[in-house]
């Protein structure tokens, strides 16, 4: 099989630039599997600089992957918070909140004036290809360009969350499964308080409670399941927000109702809550 | 490269991040000398430093931190003119803490 994979990629020798590094692991993959992923490697992604700074490569030598897929193309928004001329180029520390990386760009020699430079502050979008030198990190830029418009800088924070999920769901990646589960206890929910009237309930909550969880909204629901199921006493909003994909608002107010009906009560503070055994 | 973050959080968000510097995304409702009035999904008093340069009723970014009162100290601001989505600006903070593998260091 290696050596059939090995025959494959000479064929296609023309495009092998990249390739020329000895063994692969990805040659015991199917050929045709190879070229998908060569061109899965250069299609453009959006990601935060939190991302670029956890992201490792696979073995030594092998390409930055991000979310276990290999990434080279990048996109990311972020404030100017350190310019660096140098004779060739110029580095741009970007800030976006999330992390800090040096983004390079090429000072083209034909048309030196050209080349904008941008204010410490400013936001900006940058275009480019995710390096390593000498074990460092940075962005090598195609184009950089100031952002006009403050609500591109949450677009693509949103963007990057996005990409990400799509990304680690379809493949069943850990978040997925999270996910997955509370889903699974939402629906376990709803099919217990359904058989709870045919079958004269058999799970573990009592009676008192179901009455009292009836006149309460979905969210409050759903916040009462998480905080039963979950480990632990009591929980903080950060834990549930996390832990049912609510907002702190949503979950301020469905805590509200369950401490109206005197379902949970607050513990440390008015921020973490826990059950009441009745 | 560094593993430093500035979490975008909303007034919801500010004990948990108490002695910590955040990114506020919020509308300014009110001055007063070097204090201001932010409203970031609830209101957040800010003490401005000497750089800043805000005007009510524009969206604003401040950097700073959280004081014990849970009032800001600004490091840094900037002004963001009038049309920020603030719904918007909310949702990646929600969003922020949902997913946070691609935003902040645990």
């Amino acid at each position: 099989m290696t050596s059939y994979g090995g025959y494959q990629r000479t064929g296609y020798g023309a495009q092998g630039g990249e390739d020329g590094g000895g063994y692969m692991v990805g040659s015991q993959q199917a050929s045709q599997g190879q070229g998908e992923k060569k061109y899965a490697n250069e299609s453009l992604r959006p990601i935060t600089i939190k991302q670029l700074v956890d992201c490792k490569e696979a073995y030594p030598g092998a390409e930055l992957a991000v979310d276990g897929l290999p990434t080279t193309q990048v996109t990311l928004v972020g404030q100017v918070r350190a310019i660096n001329p140098q004779a060739v180029n110029v580095t741009y520390r970007i800030d976006d909140g999330t992390g800090m990386i040096d983004v390079k760009k090429w000072i083209d020699a034909d048309k030196a004036d050209a080349t904008p430079r941008f204010a410490l502050d400013t936001y900006v979008r940058v275009y480019g290809r995710l390096t390593t030198y000498n074990g460092r990190k940075h962005v090598g830029a195609h184009y950089i360009r100031a952002i006009e418009d403050f609500n591109e800088v949450n677009y693509h924070l949103l963007e990057a969350t996005y990409v990400h999920l799509s990304l680690t769901r379809a493949a069943g990646g850990g978040e997925h499964q999270q996910q997955g589960q509370l889903g699974a206890a939402d629906g376990g929910d709803s099919m217990f308080v359904d058989d709870g009237y045919g079958a004269g309930g058999g799970g573990a909550d009592s009676q008192a409670i179901r009455v009292r969880l009836e006149p309460c909204s979905r969210n409050a629901n759903t916040i009462y399941r998480y905080l039963a199921t979950s480990a632990g006493d009591a929980q903080h909003l950060a834990q549930v927000a996390a832990g049912t994909g609510m907002s702190a608002r949503d979950i301020m107010a469905a805590t509200e109702e369950l401490l109206g009906q005197g379902l949970i009560y607050t513990t440390e503070n008015d921020e973490t809550w826990a059950i009441l055994d009745l | 490269m560094e593993a430093v973050a500035n979490p975008r959080i909303t007034c919801a968000y500010l004990n948990q991040y108490v002695g910590k510097n955040v990114i506020i995304v919020g509308k300014v409702m009110q001055l007063r000398g070097d204090e201001a009035l932010i409203d970031a999904d609830g209101s957040i008093t800010a003490h401005l430093n000497r750089e800043a340069h805000l005007s009510a009723g524009n969206g604003v970014q401040l950097i700073g931190k959280v004081n014990p009162d849970l009032s800001i100290k600004v490091l840094s601001s900037m002004d963001l003119g009038t049309g920020v989505d603030y719904d918007l600006a909310n949702t990646v903070v929600e969003v922020s803490q949902q997913h946070r593998s691609l935003f902040a260091y645990d």
